[in-house]
């Protein structure tokens, strides 16, 4: 079965798991210290420098409104990249690395309906199943596309 | 003392007469010589006069000289021998009175003893004698010798003739001669006389100066300062408990054990919080290389190169590697902190049931325990405690009864008590937060401070 994708980073968010794609990833840092901002929405955690670049961080769990228990411990940045624009998720764990041949396409139930139009479909293995959001649509949300009067554009708009 | 007592034993030896004088063996030479003269004629009598005289002179010279020696030595002893019962202080003489025969006697005894081989000690001998025969002499007379003979003050013979001069009593010496041998003591025999020197007539005390009676004042008052001081020991009235061990109480015995194990637990914890500070330093170490090889595992699942795959899984396998050593570690950490938060309870516990047992014993009418058993008691309460410290460094030393293991301190065959029961029955590591160990351990002891 093909899935389109060499396989997906996975991560548990609250009682929700989740996956990105490998192709959609750039990389994983350590968002130990991420740089506040100031006058941004709520779910923009801050700043983090990645390779050089500085990448805004959203933390997904304040996004969607998953009640994640607070802890302490270290936090970790998933980045996003769709060509020249990056992007991060703030995640409470170090997420899993599942290879394309162990993911499969799973059939959506009716609570995937409630994320609407940032859902994109679902991934399952023998353990768990995972969901796949549309993540650059989040980003889009927050903060709008340069020249993009509707403050949303999808990949294809953007010649990705 | 020693040196009058032989002479006196040996010149009072029975059996044993004196050597004729030189007189009389010259005379018998003579006699004898006038004799052999009368039988015999011509120049064989004379010859035989001749031979008898030389025998005769040679035999009192022979008898002559030791007697002459003996008698100077006897003289000398003899004077020594007054001077000693002089100076002794079981005579009944004023204080100063026997410490001026006693420098006089250690004078003529050194002066004599310096006399064997040196010239001018015996000359000095000499003139003591000398002076000592005037002063006798004077004595005897009935004059003051200081001022009959004013040489004698300048002498060593001074400090005893004023203290004559000034007791009540003179003693028997100062009627003596020591030329006069018969009289003086052992030269025919005769014991000492009983009592030396002769009461005087009235019973009047001996004259003590005041500094011999504060000088015996101050001695009976440090006499019955220590006589207090140890019927004071042995009534058992220590300064303090603290600061022999051997004397303190059981319940003083039990407070050191829990102190002494509280210490070392401190120290442990301390060192375990500290563990655990180079636990968190290697947790996020260990983070970083898992960020690394999720890292090396993405590109080289973006790109599909089997050459980088393969590094991002040696890279992956160091930082499981990594992982699983640090989450022993910390697992390890973990579990010491439960269990020595655990035994300090269990001490404490321990602790406070021997103190009740022993205001038990002390507050009933039973009679109370003996030393012995309450050595016995004070030993198995430390055998208790040692118990639980064993305990505490078995679960240091490894753990392979696991988290979830039973915490046992004691064997089935032993008695149970409450503070065991408390370990036995606590829930197991992984039920308990290692946080309420920490508190455990802030509370044992007051001002204990663990960072976190």
């Amino acid at each position: 079965m093909n899935l389109g994708t060499r396989g997906a980073l996975t991560f548990r968010l609250g009682d929700y798991s989740f996956a990105v794609r490998v192709e959609e990833a750039g990389g994983i840092l350590d968002a130990e210290r991420l740089a506040q901002l100031p006058g941004v929405f709520e779910p923009v955690a801050g700043v983090a420098a990645f390779r050089g670049e500085m990448v805004p961080v959203v933390d997904l769990a304040s996004y969607l409104g998953i009640e994640a228990p607070v802890q302490d411990g270290p936090r970790y940045a998933l980045v996003l990249t769709r060509g020249p624009d990056r992007f991060a998720l703030l995640i409470p764990e170090i997420p899993k690395l599942i290879p394309g041949r162990e993911l499969r396409e799973a059939p959506p139930d009716s609570n995937d309906s409630e994320l609407g139009d940032l859902f994109e479909s679902v991934l399952e293995n023998d353990q768990d199943h995972f969901h796949c959001l549309n993540y650059w649509r989040i980003f889009e949300t927050i903060i709008p596309p340069a020249g993009s009067s509707a403050g949303r554009s999808t990949p294809m708009e953007r010649g990705n | 003392m020693a040196a009058g007592r032989d002479y006196r034993e040996e010149d009072a030896r029975p059996g044993q007469s004196s050597p004729p004088p030189a007189v009389l063996v010259t005379l018998a030479a003579a006699i004898c010589a006038g004799v052999a003269g009368s039988l015999a004629s011509g120049v064989m009598g004379w010859i035989a006069v001749g031979a008898v005289a030389l025998g005769g002179a040679f035999f009192a010279s022979r008898t002559a000289a030791p007697r002459k020696m003996a008698a100077e030595l006897g003289r000398a002893r003899r004077l020594l021998l007054l001077l000693d019962r002089g100076g002794s202080a079981e005579a009944k003489v004023p204080p100063d009175f026997v410490e001026d025969w006693a420098q006089v006697y250690e004078k003529v005894n050194r002066l004599s003893f310096e006399a064997r081989g040196n010239p001018a000690s015996g000359a000095q001998v000499e003139q003591f004698k000398k002076q000592v025969e005037l002063a006798a002499s004077l004595v005897r007379d009935g004059k003051d010798p200081l001022v009959e003979a004013p040489e004698l003050r300048a002498g060593p013979l001074l400090p005893l003739l004023e203290g004559v001069k000034g007791s009540s009593s003179l003693p028997v010496v100062s009627h003596l001669s020591l030329g006069e041998e018969e009289e003086l003591i052992g030269a025919g025999g005769d014991a000492l006389p009983p009592d030396w020197p002769k009461p005087s007539s009235d019973e009047k005390a001996p004259v003590v100066g005041p500094a011999f009676e504060a000088g015996l004042r101050d001695l009976v008052r440090e006499i019955e300062s220590l006589r207090t001081t140890l019927a004071g020991a042995a009534n058992g009235q220590t300064p303090s408990a603290g600061e022999d061990p051997s004397l303190r109480t059981p319940a003083q015995l039990v407070d050191a054990v829990v102190l002494t194990a509280a210490d070392g637990i401190e120290d442990l914890a301390a060192g375990l919080m500290r563990a655990n500070e180079l636990a968190s330093v290697a947790e996020r170490v260990t983070n970083r290389a898992t960020l690394l090889a999720l890292n090396a595992a993405l590109e080289a699942t973006r790109s599909g190169s089997e050459a980088f795959a393969a590094i991002a899984e040696e890279t992956r396998r160091l930082a499981e590697f990594a992982r699983e050593a640090t989450d022993t570690i910390s697992r390890l950490s973990s579990e010491i902190e439960y269990k020595v938060g655990e035994t300090i309870t269990a001490i404490h516990a321990t602790s406070n049931d021997a103190k009740t047992a022993l205001a038990e014993m002390s507050g009933s009418s039973a009679p109370l325990p003996s030393s012995r058993s309450a050595r016995v008691q004070v030993v198995r309460l430390l055998d208790r405690s040692r118990e639980l410290l064993k305990s505490l460094g078995g679960s240091a030393e490894g753990s392979d009864s696991g988290p979830d293991g039973p915490i046992s301190i004691r064997s089935s065959q032993e008695p149970r008590n409450s503070a065991q029961d408390n370990v036995e029955n606590a829930p197991g590591p992984a039920e308990k937060s290692p946080v309420e160990g920490i508190l455990l351990i802030e509370g044992l002891k007051p001002g204990a401070h663990f960072e976190s």
